[in-house]
């Protein structure tokens, strides 16, 4: 048997290959917008990308590389309809939310409610002001007539 | 370095420790549709969970392979991990966006070192060049002004967090076994390794390798593609010319039914 330890190289590749993985799947489990939804699955993979590029290192093989071509090629042909889908959907409901089409859900599955959301920051936005010193300066009543621009 | 200060801890407890952080960090940082106050402080704390988490996966890293000797893998990796945690928990649609464009540019730093050069300049290219921005034209298309109410609030943000975090752990335990026991995933079958034996042309790897840090990286990818590979890559020439047309197909067909509701709308 010809058993070839992993190099500890490949090892991080596949471990950042699955932090990236997994990431993606809580965002597409859980975000409701489609576009965010799109850019997790495309997160997903990205991990697998990594992981098949440290899989090719590993064996010494073209293998992993090819794949990860044909990757970015789905992944551009998914963009394109997935994205024509979510403007046609945006233009059925005028919303990018997930939940607007939960009439397509399982029959057994409750029925999403929002609720009202509180107000996201009380604080309104404060800026610095001058305090006003010296004394206002004489106003030239013929420029004011003057256009601000040509 | 932070991964040196936890030299006692066995991989178990750091693999626990960091699932746990992960899921706590991810279901705090992911939106709740909380008011502002209760949302920033989360967010603060998810935010020290996560680099907790990061902590731990460094130091389990250092055990299993070799994270944290190479300082530009380490920086290129956190890239990757930082802006892919915050594309999942931003809250604006088009920060999502901008934050997975640094992502890609820290997956194809990982790519180079791992020795993939193509491809590392290629996700800079297809990804980040154009399926990138074509995510953000639909966004600017049909984003609508401010924060909308979907935005803020996520599909169960506990379960999905502590799922991906159990896919984590799990993934990160069979890494783990794969380097304290190669025999169990990287073992050449008796009759391949024959064949192998045999093979002159030997990469640094051993007998039927072929080295993927040659000079001419790229010209022996072209080879192997448009050799090897041929007829799956008409097959994928094929697969993008469905894909355009069927895109073309679907927006016209739905202006097509959009006039005619119009037109129905009109008759009577």
């Amino acid at each position: 048997m010809n058993v070839v330890t992993p190099a500890p190289l490949v090892v991080d590749g596949l471990l950042v290959g699955a932090i990236l993985f997994a990431l993606g799947l809580v965002g597409l489990l859980a975000r409701r917008n489609l576009i965010v939804m799109f850019l997790c699955a495309e997160l997903m993979l990205q991990g697998i990308s990594l992981s098949l590029v440290a899989w090719s290192r590993h064996h010494g093989d073209w293998g992993g590389h090819v794949l990860v071509i044909f990757v970015l090629t789905v992944a551009a042909c998914e963009a394109a309809v997935a994205l024509v889908f979510v403007l046609q959907a945006f233009a059925r409901t005028g919303r990018l939310d997930s939940a607007a089409w939960q009439s397509l859900r399982e029959a057994n599955l409750p029925r999403i409610v929002d609720r009202e959301l509180p107000a996201t920051d009380a604080v309104p936005p404060r800026f610095p002001r001058l305090t006003p010193a010296g004394v206002a300066p004489a106003t030239d009543e013929d420029a004011l007539l003057e256009r601000e621009q040509v | 370095m932070i991964a040196s200060l936890l030299p006692s801890i066995s991989p178990g407890t750091l693999l626990a420790g960091g699932v746990t952080a992960t899921a706590a960090s991810l279901w705090m940082l992911l939106p709740r549709g909380r008011s502002g106050r209760a949302e920033r402080s989360s967010r603060w704390l998810g935010g020290l969970l996560g680099l907790a988490a990061l902590a731990a996966f460094i130091a389990l890293g250092r055990r299993l392979g070799s994270v944290g000797e190479d300082t530009i893998f380490l920086v290129v990796a956190l890239v990757a991990v930082v802006s892919g945690a915050a594309t999942v928990v931003s809250r604006s649609p088009v920060y999502a966006a901008i934050w997975f464009a640094m992502a890609l540019a820290g997956v194809s730093g990982v790519l180079l070192v791992l020795g993939g050069q193509f491809l590392g300049v290629a996700t800079i290219v297809v990804y980040a060049g154009a399926i990138l921005v074509m995510f953000l034209f639909v966004l600017m298309l049909a984003q609508p002004a401010g924060l909308a109410p979907y935005d803020r609030v996520s599909n169960e943000p506990l379960l999905a967090a502590v799922a991906g975090a159990v896919l984590l752990g799990i993934l990160s335990l069979s890494i783990g076994r794969l380097a304290a026991d190669p025999a169990s995933c990287c073992a050449v079958p008796a009759t391949k390794a024959a064949l192998l034996a045999t093979d002159p042309g030997a990469g640094p790897n051993g007998p039927g390798t072929v080295d993927l840090l040659a000079a001419d990286h790229v010209a022996r990818l072209g080879g192997e593609l448009f050799g090897r590979h041929l007829l799956a890559v008409e097959v994928a020439g094929v697969l993008l010319l469905v894909a355009l047309v069927g895109s073309i197909a679907i927006v016209s067909r739905g202006a097509a039914d959009d006039e005619a509701t119009d037109s129905r709308r009109a008759t009577p």
